[in-house]
């Protein structure tokens, strides 16, 4: 039974704002319940994320909501023996007694050591309840989901120059787009609804779009240049890029490298920043007064960013001189040969950018005269999961750098660095600092000290990372091979399937058997769900409270100008059966545990309470009490989460110029050289000592790289290389059980298809039907062949991660194919040992093997 | 007398099929009828190639051949434009099926939305029930229509890629948009004059 059922809103005909889950976005929706059931969905007007529109991911969800598979009880599982087909023998049981078990399971791992318990669930909105679930219950381990998939190499680079999580292009300003290894504005990626209608009201104004992907996508379609790049060579190409910038066509920002970034920072020999001897600040030559001074100095002129220079008799140069001098030693022809997209095609973009770029340009805006730098680069996952990830993002974000196109009027921009109650920092070297609010714990600069793991996702040797939750199954497999100084025994475990999104399934099976406990919270019993040893029947986003806001604001507000508004997630109906919401599944086992007080007291700290809304750890809150106090603290005591009828969004206040396009208005800088990566080399080799690894720190590099992913070394006939694509009616492995989406899969000629190039078809006597097999050394997928043009032809592409097989549900089993089969347990020559992405491309080979 | 039709922005379209769910969750047809679709046509030859996204729905034609061959009338072109089909006196000959020259209607075999389990998903009401064994298609929302309010999947589209209005009204948005860029019909040369454009 749902908490606070009688504040659920009344009428036999209603439409009730909410908000949507059905991907990570946070769309405000309006859902029409009639007589108590849940009948359709539409997009609400008034949230300024989805203005009225929703997309095909949303609207099914009223489907999704009477699915007759879906968990109504708790279930215990009473065959002992766990594995892929191997039936679980659910026996349907009590609540109580499924929290009997549970509890008792959970307290004897808290005894021995309560690290070893691993908090298992993607759900953006209740991090914040997870995360002091964790806390209170003593463990270290939580958020072990599908940041395998997203963006461990590249949040990173946002977060040290943008100063916050997740990117974005002004696209109602942006007059040259690059996605690259992304299809922001083409309904997937973040912001969907709101950046899909600015990109297409830019494309109808003759605003250019350039896609880089080796798979022509929805975006790369909607293109007016498609860029077919060999899948992990990403970096090449934008190094390519780089040099043709800076040495060809000395097009680059001067004012902004000088003003803006660490682009004066004069650099020693050995790459380190040449500092003052009593302030320790970081130096940089006065052209004025051709003498070095610390970067902030008053009376700092002229900085110069070229030349060589010898301070105090060392020889030192501009980090921007360092770069360029880095960038001059590339070999374009080579490069451009190993990524596959000709020379004079890389220059002609890159010239196009540059001249868009408009340098010198400015604009006003409510009385502020800014640049107007209308060309913008966003990039993810597509081109970051590889192994050199960081390093190909940071390239890629450096064409945005140089052209001073960071977070001003038509660039790319971070979404919302600074807010109504957050905003940037600076460190000592006049850098800047994502806020504690964006991330607290976790910031990849200044960065944390490398020591032995004491985490079972091993970040302690990632330590620039954001996350590195992709490396869980290694520390789960073999905690003593990386000084982990305890097992892991439990799971906590919902709305991720780590068998369909990671890798081999047959690996991640054995990695899911050492477990000795496994709680599921789940709508369906997924193939993650099959290992369970209890069930817990979880509600639809449609029938729970949540924390306030749902929409995390430094991820789901559109960034630039505009409004802030926050969204309230309330139930339109209650769960069916003995369902209830994971939310409030972790109060009761908290409760019960004897860790509520702790996670309230906890919860004070980390919920944005203001002083007069904090809890009284002694009494028991419901979430909606807990998310009434958040949304109090940001517009006041007046307001009553029993007022939002009509529309789930709150508007605060309009943003400010100041936070619309922050850069000219922080005073600290960004950097365009990564010295900070020299010393973090140095500890994390000390540790790596420590424990007899030998690891390859070269991505620990100041200067960007290109580092060859695993898969271009191929051999013994595996010829092509293997890659994913994401299609906009889809969302992870989820939206296949849905039926209408599933239709809309079979109608199309792609999604459930394996793709090939025509003349790679050639080649192996191939044709559009024939059933293939794509085989790795690692795994394979069988599915339908579909010969096209739309593929590198180096290169074999499907959809999404579907092919399910289990049991549970019935209307995805055996629909398209699984790409993350191909790929083996994360091994070393495939994470990204800097940002601890995960390579997701490998080498294959492909078979026919029927008609 | 209005005359409504829709105009498709092929440049707007993105092929993210919201138009092809919001159309599927307002009508609750039954499993496999799409009253609307977009098609994914491939074009080029690598690298220079792409998909074009064309929405395509009944064209509400203003010479309607499903109509003159419909033995009931149970297909007929209302005064608002509207090619209408009236599912009470539909026998299910597929005499318009066989005829329409854009194959956007189809014979109903079983108008519910099964699981695999023969459970039906839920009962939307809706403004006329399908039936079995009668033809069925788009109705451009008739019944939203008639209420002033726009036709699902125009409601829907991010992109604005589609929009309804009455082309007969030299000042509607669809009118002007079919002017200035030029808009163009399908399967012109079958003389059905369609009453959805297409421009970009």
């Amino acid at each position: 039974m749902l908490a606070d059922r009688d504040k659920v809103l009344q009428g036999r005909d209603v439409w009730v704002p909410t908000v949507c889950a059905g991907c990570y976005n946070c769309c405000g929706v309006l859902a029409h319940r009639v007589d108590g059931r849940i009948v359709e969905v539409k997009g609400d007007p008034d949230a300024a994320n989805s203005r009225g529109y929703i997309c095909a991911k949303g609207l099914v969800r009223a489907l999704d909501v009477h699915h007759p598979n879906r968990v109504k009880k708790p279930l215990k599982r009473t065959n002992p023996e766990k594995g892929i087909g191997v039936d679980p023998g659910w026996k349907e049981i009590t609540w109580e007694e499924a929290m009997a078990i549970s509890v008792e399971a959970l307290q004897k791992v808290r005894a021995k050591d309560p690290r070893g318990l691993i908090l298992s669930h993607f759900d953006i909105a209740g991090y914040r309840l997870s995360g002091a679930f964790g806390r209170a219950f003593g463990t270290v381990n939580m958020h072990w989901n599908r940041a395998d998939y997203c963006g461990s190499a590249s949040h990173p680079a946002w977060l040290i120059t943008n100063g916050t999580l997740n990117s974005e292009v002004d696209f109602p300003n942006c007059k040259y787009v690059i996605l690259w290894g992304t299809q922001l504005g083409h309904m997937v990626n973040t912001i969907s609804l709101s950046a899909s209608s600015e990109l297409a009201e830019g494309r109808r104004h003759g605003h250019k779009l350039v896609v880089v992907d080796p798979f022509c996508s929805n975006a790369a379609s909607k293109a007016d240049e498609w860029l077919p790049v060999k899948p992990g060579t990403d970096g090449a190409l934008a190094l390519v890029m780089l040099h043709v910038m800076v040495n060809e066509l000395g097009i680059y920002d001067v004012p902004f490298l000088k003003g803006q970034t660490n682009g004066p920072y004069l650099v020693k020999a050995g790459g380190h920043y040449l500092r003052d001897e009593a302030t320790k600040k970081p130096l940089i030559w006065d052209a004025k007064d051709g003498r070095a001074k610390p970067f902030d100095a008053p009376d700092l002129a002229d900085p110069a960013i070229e030349g060589a220079f010898t301070v105090a008799g060392a020889a030192v140069k501009p980090a921007f001189q360092v770069v360029k001098d880095h960038l001059l030693a590339i070999d374009v022809e080579e490069m451009s040969r190993i990524c596959t997209v000709p020379l004079e095609q890389i220059r002609r973009v890159t010239r196009e950018f540059c001249e868009t770029a408009s340098i010198g340009s400015t604009i006003d805006v409510d009385g502020h005269t800014l640049p107007f730098r209308p060309v913008g680069i966003d990039y993810k996952r597509g081109m970051a999961a590889h192994k050199g990830g960081m390093n190909s993002c940071f390239a890629i974000h450096m064409l945005n750098l140089l052209v001073g196109a960071v977070d001003v009027p038509g660039g790319q921009r971070g979404v919302n660095p600074i807010g109504p109650y957050w905003t940037a920092g600076m460190s000592s070297d006049g850098l800047i600092i994502p806020s504690d609010f964006i991330a607290k714990y976790n910031k990849p600069y200044p960065g944390r000290k490398a020591s032995i793991p004491q985490t079972l996702d091993l970040q302690e040797l990632f330590p620039v990372a954001l996350f590195t939750r992709g490396l869980y199954p290694l520390g789960i497999d073999e905690p003593e091979k990386y000084g982990i100084p305890y097992k892991a025994e439990a799971m906590i475990h919902g709305r991720t399937n780590h068998m369909m999104n990671s890798h081999d399934p047959a690996a991640m099976a054995e990695t899911l058997k050492k477990l000795t406990f496994q709680l599921s919270i789940v709508q369906f019993i997924d193939e993650t769900a099959e290992f369970a040893d209890i069930i817990l029947p979880d509600a639809h986003d449609f029938e729970r409270w949540d924390m306030f806001p749902a929409n995390d604001p430094y991820a789901f507000i559109a960034p630039g100008p505009g409004e802030w508004y926050f969204l309230f997630r309330q139930p339109v109906a209650e769960p069916p059966g003995d369902a209830k919401p994971w939310t409030e599944i972790y109060m009761e086992l908290a409760e019960r545990l004897g860790i509520l007080q702790d996670i309230y007291a906890l919860g004070n700290d980390m919920w944005n309470l203001g002083a007069e809304y904090k809890i009284d750890p002694a009494k028991k809150h419901t979430l909606r009490d807990i998310a009434e106090r958040q949304a109090r603290t940001i517009f006041g005591s007046g307001f009553k989460l029993e007022n939002i009828k009509t529309t789930s969004a709150s508007v605060l206040r309009k943003k400010t110029i100041q936070e619309a396009y922050p850069r000219m208005f922080l005073p600290s800088r960004v950097p365009i050289y990564l010295e900070y990566l020299l010393d973090h080399r140095t500890d994390v080799q000390a540790v790596l000592d420590k424990l007899g690894f030998d690891w390859d720190l070269s991505t620990y590099s100041p200067v960007p790289h290109w580092i060859p992913c695993e898969a271009h070394a191929h051999g013994g006939g595996f010829d092509l290389i293997a890659t994913n694509n994401k299609v906009p009616t889809h969302q992870f492995s989820t939206t296949t059980e849905n039926m209408w989406i599933d239709e809309v899969a079979r109608a199309n000629p792609y999604t459930y298809h394996v793709m090939m190039h025509t003349s790679a078809a050639a080649t192996r006597g191939l044709k559009t039907g024939d059933l293939v097999c794509v085989e790795s050394k690692y795994g394979k997928y069988t599915g339908r062949l579909r010969v096209t043009e739309l593929v590198h032809p180096e290169s074999v592409n499907c959809s999404g991660s579907f092919g399910h097989w289990a049991q549970g549900l019935p209307v995805s089993r055996k629909k398209g194919v699984m790409h993350n089969a191909l790929l083996p347990k994360p091994t070393l020559d495939r994470i990204d040992t800097l940002s601890g992405q995960i390579d997701q491309c490998v080498a294959v080979k492909v078979y026919k093997v029927g008609d | 007398m209005a005359r409504y039709g829709m105009v498709v922005d092929l440049k707007r379209c993105v092929g993210c099929n919201a138009c092809v769910v919001a159309c599927k969750s307002e009508h609750n047809t039954p499993n496999g009828i799409l009253f609307t679709t977009v098609l994914e046509k491939e074009m080029g030859t690598f690298p220079h190639c792409n998909r074009v996204f064309v929405p395509v729905l009944c064209n509400h034609c203003d010479v309607p051949v499903c109509a003159q061959v419909c033995p009931t009338k149970a297909t007929h072109k209302r005064a608002d434009g509207i090619v209408f089909i009236e599912y009470a006196k539909c026998i299910g000959c597929c005499a318009c099926i066989e005829h329409c020259p854009y194959h956007v209607r189809t014979l109903v075999q079983d108008n519910r939305m099964l699981y695999p389990d023969g459970t039906t998903a839920f009962e939307k009401p809706v403004a006329q029930q399908i039936l079995n064994k009668v033809a069925t298609k788009c109705d451009l929302c008739y019944h939203r229509v008639e209420t002033g309010r726009l036709p699902a999947c125009v409601e829907v589209c991010p992109t604005k890629a589609r929009v309804f209005g009455d082309l007969a009204d030299a000042s509607s948005e669809a009118n002007r948009l079919v002017k200035e860029h030029g808009g163009w019909q399908m399967l012109p040369e079958k003389q059905t004059q369609p009453c959805v454009f297409y421009i970009g």
